[in-house]
């Protein structure tokens, strides 16, 4: 995947996304990797106001104990949607998130390609609204944990 | 970022940097995020009724949230050799354009391990009614240095 061929209409393809009642606690969900760049960090860092010179000073990073420029934790916001298809159930129109937790193991770094490995966990009603839960561990190309994480999202009815 | 007590220790309070969100960041955090949910994009499509909830117009990402909260941990523990290792939130109301947000924490505990210092941390983010839009607990590590 590259942003150049990302499909932003998410209304296209909502078809063949499965619906909280097809969705299968346990099943993997199908990714692909995805290779991280200095630009797409950066814009990332840039937007949420996080311009920390170990994200966008080469020589600040370099001399710092990760010796190069890294990507901020929650590089994950962006590699969630890099790393899944268009048809992928995290992408249905009106997905609300409910919450998520986050484990950080080794910072993901500008060059890195990245791998997912995904599955919803869980699925329940609650306050007549449909959860599924999710879980999600990034690697790099050295097979490293990035992070781990869960989140809940309540489903489109 | 500001900080009330000096030390690790419980009652430690950090403030991070106060994020507005416009419908041109919200934008921009479709495109850095790859996160085109109509939520984010559509006021039509966010006049219409969400089960129980009605929005009435955009709202911000969630996980923006979870950015403007990391910035303000890793801030603080970068300067200490420090290292984010845990983030968990729940979202108790949505952020629209023209709010404004602040994330503040507090050391709730300490632990010291055969590897270094780990630090737990309750977060909030709150908007500029003071209400709690989100709210979670963190954890980082200072390694030891061996």
């Amino acid at each position: 995947m590259t942003e150049a061929n990302f499909e932003t209409d998410f209304w296209k393809d909502n078809e063949l996304r499965k619906t909280w009642e097809q969705i299968v606690p346990g099943e993997p969900r199908k990714t692909i990797p995805y290779t991280l760049t200095l630009e797409s960090i950066q814009k990332y860092c840039r937007v949420v106001g996080d311009t920390h010179p170990l994200y966008f000073d080469e020589a600040f990073a370099k001399a710092s104990p990760y010796n190069g420029l890294i990507a901020p934790p929650t590089i994950h916001i962006l590699l969630m949607f890099a790393c899944t298809p268009a048809d992928d159930w995290m992408r249905s129109p009106g997905t609300v998130n409910a919450g998520q937790s986050w484990s950080y193991n080794i910072p993901a770094r500008p060059g890195d390609t990245i791998r997912l490995e995904a599955r919803a966990l869980d699925k329940f009603i609650r306050k007549d609204r449909l959860f599924v839960v999710h879980d999600n561990v990034f690697f790099n190309q050295h097979n490293q944990v990035i992070c781990s994480g869960r989140g809940q999202t309540i489903r489109p009815a | 970022m500001t900080s009330t007590t000096s030390t690790f220790s419980a009652g430690f309070k950090l403030t991070g940097t106060p994020f507005s969100p416009t419908r041109e960041t919200i934008r921009e955090f479709c495109e850095a995020s790859l996160d085109f949910n109509p939520l984010h994009l559509d006021d039509e499509y966010m006049k219409g009724s969400f089960g129980k909830t009605t929005f009435g117009g955009i709202i911000m990402h969630g996980m923006n949230n979870f950015g403007v909260i990391t910035k303000m941990l890793t801030d603080w523990i970068y300067e200490h050799g420090g290292v984010q290792r845990r983030l968990e939130t729940r979202w108790k109301m949505p952020v629209k354009p023209g709010d404004t947000i602040t994330p503040s924490a507090v050391v709730t505990a300490s632990k010291e391990t055969q590897g270094g210092r780990w630090i737990m941390l309750d977060v909030l983010v709150q908007n500029q009614r003071g209400e709690t839009v989100a709210l979670g607990e963190a954890m980082v590590e200072i390694p030891r240095i061996s």
